[in-house]
């Protein structure tokens, strides 16, 4: 056993110290709960984004294309995988139980993949707003994550996401340049994604966040999100596209553009699974975990590999 | 410095895109470098995988450092099928620089692997991480959850 603490109060104070929490101290219950339930989230998030991103991998045009696309699956499903594992460690839920939440819609993931990405334009304004924002969600917890084991696992994560990044700015620049036909195709994804791209950011920050007391968050929602509109924006304009938000406010003294009003009411049908490709995605992430059964089994029976003993995944 | 040092000392400072501060000479992939009297200039790399992903990116990024040596009229960047790098072609330098920035151990054949945090050794959870290059392994004496380079042959005896 690690480190404990005599109250919360102490335990707090070592967190605003930039004290850092390893998985075997004695953290309050509360923290540990708060923490697994975002790196369970997270972890969920990302192997749904896999999924996604795998259904894609025979529409995608271009061979250099769908190369990039099959990367960026085995990424995301591998992110779940080792943020399963940083969750799991944490003694609250086996990976196997977290699964079947998951599968049984009993716990949570992004509220943009509650959404079916119909069009190679969506596909492009996903890799590149919303990546984007979750990039910029990850980055403010990395930088003052006091739970050790998933702040390491997120500088991976996060070099790996700039990558993908840069991929979804080159797919962005190759559509915006191209035909108009290509263009209305953008134009129609943006009309589609704008918002919950934003939404992804969540609502304004309580005051009572323990995220951010308690440094799993660096960050307030509310400034992650004016933050991305302020990047996003202008540069969408500069490229001919039009912003879905007739309230959108360029202040040109200030250089600030600032969103209009923000119906939270999709992201709280998502929340509650009830997004618009929610059941029909849950299903499929739960037949897909059926369908691949026989490579576990078959993984588990592998024999051993030297060198090391080879505890294969579940 | 001649212009084949000039271009070296450039493409060195070409990161990987996984690895932003790890150079992709530190990494193993420049194989071949030719520079005509011109100042034509063939860059040979070889892929740590044949499917990675950031092959165009890493040589564009070779192509714009190049482009702008001094005495260098063109550059060409070329993916070479032979040889099949391993991991022994990573320096020392980018080892300890992977383990100490990014938790990632290097495996070389099949040596057992280090926890880059505690030193023990680790345990295979899954030969497929995130990348193609990498496994997943875990540390049964610090619980670290490990990522692992490895060669294509994947460790395996």
């Amino acid at each position: 056993m690690g480190r404990s603490w005599a109250s919360m109060v102490a335990f707090e104070a070592f967190l605003d110290d930039g004290g850092i929490v390893e998985v075997d101290d004695d953290m309050p219950d509360a923290y540990r709960q708060a923490v697994f339930a975002f790196i369970e989230m997270h972890a969920n998030s990302e192997l749904m984004g896999g999924l996604t991103e795998r259904d894609w991998i025979p529409k995608t045009p271009g061979l250099r294309h769908k190369m990039a696309v099959l990367a960026k699956t085995q990424d995301e499903i591998g992110h779940g995988h080792l943020l399963y594992m940083v969750a799991a460690d944490m003694g609250i839920k086996h990976r196997r139980e977290m699964l079947e939440d998951l599968f049984a819609g009993r716990s949570r993931f992004h509220n943009v993949f509650h959404y079916r990405a119909k069009t190679w334009g969506d596909q492009v304004a996903i890799s590149f707003l919303v990546d984007a924002a979750a990039l910029a969600t990850q980055q403010a917890v990395f930088k003052n994550c006091s739970y050790g084991p998933y702040r390491r696992i997120l500088k991976r994560i996060i070099t790996e996401e700039g990558f993908h990044m840069r991929m979804g700015e080159e797919r962005m620049l190759l559509i915006a340049e191209g035909t108009e036909i290509q263009r209305a195709l953008f134009q129609a994804s943006l009309d589609d994604w704008w918002w919950p791209a934003l939404q992804l950011f969540g609502p304004d920050s309580q005051p009572d966040d323990v995220l951010l007391r308690w440094h799993i968050k660096s960050e307030r929602n509310e400034v992650l999100r004016a933050r991305w509109v302020q990047k996003f924006a202008p540069l969408l304009i500069s490229y001919g596209f039009t912003i879905p938000d007739p309230d959108l406010v360029h202040d040109p003294e200030a250089g600030t553009w600032t969103s209009g009003p923000i119906d939270w009411e999709p992201l709280r049908r998502t929340l509650a699974m009830g997004g618009p490709d929610s059941a029909r995605r849950i299903a499929d992430a739960a037949a897909n975990w059926a369908d691949t059964g026989w490579v576990r089994e078959a993984m588990d029976h592998a024999p051993e590999r030297a060198p090391g003993p080879a505890g294969a995944a579940v | 410095m001649t212009t084949v040092e000039r271009v070296r000392t450039a493409i060195a400072s070409v990161d990987d895109p996984e690895y932003p501060g790890i150079s992709v000479v530190d990494l193993g992939l420049l194989e071949t470098l030719d520079v005509t009297l011109d100042g034509h200039v063939v860059v040979g790399l070889i892929p740590t995988f044949s499917g990675c992903p950031a092959l165009s990116m890493i040589a564009n990024d070779v192509r714009a450092v190049v482009g702008s040596v001094d005495g260098v009229s063109s550059c060409d960047v070329r993916w070479l099928g032979a040889p099949a790098w391993t991991v022994d072609r990573v320096s020392d330098e980018a080892r300890q620089a992977m383990a100490q920035e990014f938790t990632v151990a290097v495996r070389i054949g099949v040596e057992p692997v280090s926890c880059p945090r505690c030193g023990a050794p680790t345990t295979e959870t899954s030969l497929f991480g995130p990348s193609r290059c990498r496994a997943v392994h875990s540390c049964p004496a610090c619980s670290e959850v490990v990522e692992v380079m490895r060669s294509s042959s994947g460790g395996r005896a």
